[in-house]
């Protein structure tokens, strides 16, 4: 599931950087740079998750399945701040976002989904889908709706990440609703390159 | 400032870039089913005429606009123009799906 997100998050992160050639917008490349981020996040837990998976699941392997999550947080925190900066910054009413001095806070490596981590990236994501949602609400498109859905699904995934750190049955909706959050994501891409 | 007179407050408007003017004076020829007058850009873009003339000018020179007529002039869209119009509508289309203006 991973590996499909992240090529999801690749696809967009390349239209906003086609878009940010072509215009010269900032917050196109603030998009760029987050899914950038994300999709590389996603790469690596995916591959990390693979190592453990091949080598089999015994307590001196679960490193690289540490190592892997903590860089995937991390590249959230990072990507989904860059997206709240984004929406402020299209806003104009402050200068700097609070988010990315929260993610400069954050220890350095985590180990483990923890509801610490989880809590963070699903403050981050409700912020995000409010934002679209009044988007959506204000010019009613279809792509609008889709992206308004995709973060309200990635936001759904961490609440369920976030229910995983109590009771483990919830881990596969998580990724059943991450994915449904990127291919929401995959959706907008192809309408919105539909041959005119 | 002047001595004795108040500071102009500042305008509301929102500042639009170059690029943005491209597309307007574009949009206005594709809308005007690629054949404009300069009077409908003028309009239709909400510029100066000084200001038309310069960016006409500047559209001509990079290619996506040709000038036809010689009294009256036409301003249309070449094969370039269209292409351009058409990956920027995807590009807006794209950027206002997330909420971001372009």
């Amino acid at each position: 599931m991973e590996f499909i997100a992240f090529v999801i998050a690749i696809a967009i992160a390349n239209q906003a950087l086609r878009g940010y050639k072509l215009s010269k917008e900032k917050t196109l490349l603030y998009l760029n740079l987050s899914f950038v981020l994300i999709g590389a996040g996603l790469l690596v837990d995916g591959l990390s998750s693979l190592i453990v998976f091949l080598t089999g699941v015994r307590r001196g392997f679960l490193y690289p399945f540490a190592i892997g999550y903590t860089i995937n947080f991390l590249a959230q925190v990072i990507a989904y701040g860059l997206l709240v900066y984004a929406y402020i910054h299209q806003a104009r009413s402050v200068s700097e976002s609070p988010t990315l001095a929260l993610a400069a806070a954050v220890p350095f490596l985590f180990f483990e989904r923890n509801a610490f981590t989880e809590l963070i990236l699903l403050f981050l994501l409700v912020y995000i889908a409010t934002q679209t949602g009044i988007n959506y609400s204000i010019n009613k498109g279809t792509n609008s709706m889709l992206v308004f859905g995709a973060f309200l699904a990635l936001a759904i995934s961490h609440v369920f990440f976030l229910i995983f750190t109590v009771a483990p049955v919830f881990y596969p909706f998580a990724h059943i609703a991450q994915l449904c959050g990127f291919l929401l994501l995959l959706a907008m891409l192809l309408r919105v390159n539909r041959p005119t | 400032m002047m001595p004795g007179k108040q500071a102009e407050p500042r305008p509301t408007a929102k500042y639009r870039s170059q690029f943005r003017i491209y597309v307007d004076i574009m949009s206005v020829i594709q809308r005007e089913s690629n054949e404009a007058k300069p009077t409908r850009i003028l309009y239709g873009a909400n510029l100066s005429h000084d200001r038309l003339v310069k960016y006409l000018d500047e559209l001509k020179a990079l290619g996506v606009i040709q000038e036809t007529g010689t009294d009256d002039k036409i301003y249309s869209l070449t094969q370039k123009g269209i292409e351009f119009m058409n990956n920027f509508r995807r590009v807006e289309s794209f950027a206002q799906a997330f909420g971001f203006k372009i």
